[in-house]
């Protein structure tokens, strides 16, 4: 039996939910807990990455463990399950998110866990955030665990929860219960073009991420996007002072005004393989900012420090780019530092979300070792992030002072992005 | 600033003269930066004037002249070569098609016309060819040779050995190779050839310099799944090229899944019309490119390497209408238009021009294996990677 000390000690502490830790097996059991199952759905991209395998390094990948229950909460007509449980037997569908992961018995009887909250008809509140049920579903998992009196790995597929205090409340769990946890995006993890890395202590002084997409939903993966990489610069990673967002007229104003810097953002600009042409007849031209405004609708800009002083930018530019560019300028090193994560998106581009591949290929390393191949704190943040630039949006472009995010980690010294 | 005519067969919207040439006249992205070339477009001709035509709109636009004629193109009216540098794009516009299948653009007339104002003139300039040189490898031949006798610089081919890799691998030189397959889609004649140079630019840089192909033969219909189950090409290479799509068809288009197309035996029953192009190099390599229509939508490579396992990768062909990939080979063109000096051989398209020409010709006899001794071309890889990846 291997045990990890600090879980262990950790589970010491935190004494009421001391759990045995678990063993290890060659050949994890897996448990899946979806909000919903539809094709191009969250949901159907990763589990059936377990089912069917996919590409990987080259050769057709199975993860060596077995996706063996599944929890569906939300069946529609649409879904894609029924054809899976059909052909794979071997996963068998749960009415309840305790019998999924006990497989119907009265323990915990899977090895791994596997959450995808994504997707689904769920209210939304009024600042415009998606009430998915992560954490009510995080929480049912763990009182199976306590119940079982051991844990096994989790994975969160994207913010750990709409709510800052539910998510905080969710990593401060699987830190006391001692389980690894991984949460989050692609975007950290996929193919960059060109396909660079942040060097490790950089002295990274200002950072942009000009992506496209709604509030409360591709926001955070532009955050992640820029978080994967500011976290890699020397000192680490320490946390955010405050979030101030725009939208619309405030955010041409603050760009006219040079509340970001303008050079990062055209940077970005130009690693976009989407940039639409604002002139008719050209395929790829750099629009001027009126042109841009004229395909823009709908701009929003969360701007905000890190406790060091690092200055960070994620843009949403819907109408004008469906990509993930990220630039940033770090002392001592001419010129600016930029690329692409680049998404394959389907369907208008290619039939499979194959940046969901890096993402299962990390967290199923996670269910063989125990360990987490990159910290769950970078979610936290992004989580917390998230739900700050909402508030921001929601008290009419209010800073937002975010004491509560002063989160420090230290980023993994391996990269963990696409590049085999 | 370098002065420049465009040669073209039609400049509309996402025509291959369009999309190059118009990144001489508003820039292009290059390492992260909004880059416009040093250089200014001074003529344009175009062969045709189809519907939707841009070349006179351009050329009001960006202050230059469209000639009636290549000659008075390369001599802005003038009575002299008033040029630095000559882009030919005979891609696209309404030309015939042989009985092979080819269709029978005017590059070799269109670079013959220059090459007589260069001789008259006594002065040549480098040239661009975009795509093969010509549906002839003899027409080829005297375009490649033209440049060697008159010296001026040429640089042809396709976008697909520049683009991003995914992942972005570069074989050494050297790479001791035991062979090699490229799958792809696209219609025979024009996506074929990007196939064959995305080919040609990986096992180009195998031990030993390029010295050319001694057979090809072209194979279609059941042949081609008859060819793999005898092991003509390898079952493994084209998994770690599957592995490496982004577009497996079928069931991945109604439901979303992600499929081991070979394993799971799927490639007979989505691809109607496969074909295969088998190279024989001289030196004993063999290499296979697969068109699976109806399989996949992108163009991936694997090879055996000796000792080395197996090296894949994706050539990515990146989304229209920005089709950034064609900024990637402006950016090599524009390189050999500055230095004088062609990044990479242009004798890689030519020897891509006559393998593709002998594999047509191949179909059209009966699908049979052709020796090719004219296919004797020899040249060195270059030594640093060409494609994008800064």
């Amino acid at each position: 039996m291997k045990i990890s000390r600090r879980s262990w000690l950790l589970g010491l502490a935190a004494a009421p939910v001391a759990l045995r830790l678990q063993r290890r097996p060659a050949r994890p059991k897996l448990a899946a807990i979806c909000t919903t199952y539809f094709k191009y759905s969250h949901a159907q991209h990763i589990v059936d990455r377990f089912l069917e395998g996919y590409g990987w390094n080259g050769t057709w990948h199975h993860p060596p463990m077995d996706l063996v229950s599944i929890y569906i909460d939300q069946i529609r007509d649409d879904d894609v399950s029924k054809s899976r449980l059909q052909q794979f037997p071997t996963m068998k569908l749960y009415p309840t998110i305790p019998e999924a992961l006990t497989l119907g018995g009265s323990k915990l009887a899977v090895d791994g866990v596997v959450l995808v909250g994504e997707h689904g008809r769920y209210p939304r509140n009024e600042k415009g955030q998606t009430k998915y049920p992560r954490y009510e579903f995080f929480k049912q998992i763990v009182k199976v665990y306590e119940d079982s009196g051991r844990s096994v790995p989790m994975f969160n597929d994207k913010h750990l929860s709409w709510n800052w205090e539910w998510a905080k409340e969710m990593y401060d769990t699987s830190r006391k219960m001692g389980f690894p946890l991984m949460a989050g995006s692609s975007l950290p993890v996929t193919w960059r073009t060109p396909s660079i890395e942040m060097p490790l202590g950089a002295k990274v002084r200002e950072a942009m991420c000009v992506c496209y997409g709604g509030v409360d939903s591709y926001d955070f993966h532009g955050l992640e996007t820029l978080q994967c990489m500011v976290e890699r610069r020397a000192g680490g990673e320490s946390g955010v002072k405050w979030v101030q967002a725009y939208r619309g007229d405030a955010f041409w104003k603050a760009h006219q005004d040079g509340v970001w810097p303008k050079d990062l953002f055209e940077a970005s600009l130009c690693r976009s393989h989407t940039l639409k042409p604002a002139r008719e007849g050209f395929n790829d031209v750099m629009p001027t900012i009126d042109e841009m405004r004229g395909l823009v609708k709908d701009p929003v800009a969360y701007r905000y420090e890190h406790q060091d002083g690092v200055m960070s930018t994620m843009v949403l530019m819907s109408g004008l780019i469906e990509d993930f560019n990220f630039a940033a300028r770090i002392d001592g090193q001419p010129g600016i530092f930029s690329t692409q994560m680049y998404l394959p998106m389907p369907p208008a581009r290619t039939s499979l979300a194959n940046f969901f591949s890096p993402l299962v290929n990390n967290f199923e390393q996670m269910y063989l070792t125990g360990k987490e191949t990159y910290p769950v704190e970078r979610t936290l943040l992004t989580t917390g992030l998230t739900a700050a630039g909402v508030e921001s949006l929601y008290r009419q472009h209010a800073r937002y002072e975010t004491p509560h995010l002063a989160i420090k980690y230290q980023a993994p010294k391996p990269s963990t992005f696409w590049r085999t | 600033m370098k002065r420049v005519a465009v040669v073209a067969t039609v400049y509309r919207y996402l025509s291959h003269a369009q999309h190059i040439g118009d990144r001489f006249l508003v820039g292009y992205p290059r390492d992260g930066a909004w880059h416009k070339p040093d250089m200014k477009v001074v003529s344009l001709y175009v062969d045709q004037k189809p519907e939707g035509d841009q070349s006179a709109a351009r050329a009001k636009e960006f202050d230059f002249q469209v000639y009636p004629t290549i000659a008075e193109t390369l001599r802005c009216g003038g009575s002299k070569l008033a040029v630095d540098a000559v882009l030919v794009i005979g891609e696209h516009g309404d030309y015939k098609r042989n009985e092979k299948g080819q269709v029978l653009y005017p590059r070799y007339e269109f670079v013959k016309q220059c090459v007589d104002v260069f001789e008259k003139d006594g002065v040549a300039v480098p040239v661009y060819n975009d795509k093969h040189l010509s549906y002839s490898f003899e027409h080829a031949k005297w375009m490649v040779d033209a440049s060697k006798r008159l010296k001026f610089p040429m640089l042809a081919g396709s976008s697909l050995p520049v683009t991003w890799r995914l992942p972005d691998i570069e074989l050494p030189l050297n790479t001791d190779i035991e062979s090699a397959l490229m799958v792809g889609y696209g219609g025979a004649d024009v996506m074929d050839f990007h196939g064959l140079e995305a080919l040609q630019c990986m096992v180009e840089r195998r031990r030993g310099e390029e010295s050319g192909v001694a057979s090809v033969q072209m194979v279609e219909g059941d042949a081609v799944w008859k060819a793999g189950a005898e092991g003509r090409y390898s079952k493994e290479l084209l998994t770690a090229a599957l592995s490496r799509s982004d577009s497996p068809q079928g069931q991945s288009v109604v439901d979303g899944r992600t499929q081991d197309l070979v394993a799971k035996g799927e490639l007979p029953k989505l691809v109607k019309t496969p074909a295969a192009y088998f190279i024989e190099y001289r030196d004993g390599l063999k290499a296979t490119l697969l068109m699976l229509n109806g399989a996949v939508k992108d163009f991936n490579f694997a090879a055996r390497i000796k000792g080395g396992g197996i090296q894949s990768t994706q050539f990515f062909l990146s989304p229209e209408p920005n089709v950034t990939y064609s900024a990637c080979l402006v950016r090599k063109i524009e390189e050999m238009f500055e230095t004088g000096k062609a990044p990479y051989p242009v004798e890689r398209t030519l020897l891509v021009s006559g393998i593709l020409e002998s594999c047509l010709t191949s179909r059209l006899q009966g699908q049979k294996r052709l020796e090719t001794p004219h296919l004797s071309v020899q040249y060195r890889a270059p030594q640093g990677s060409q494609h994008a990846r800064t």
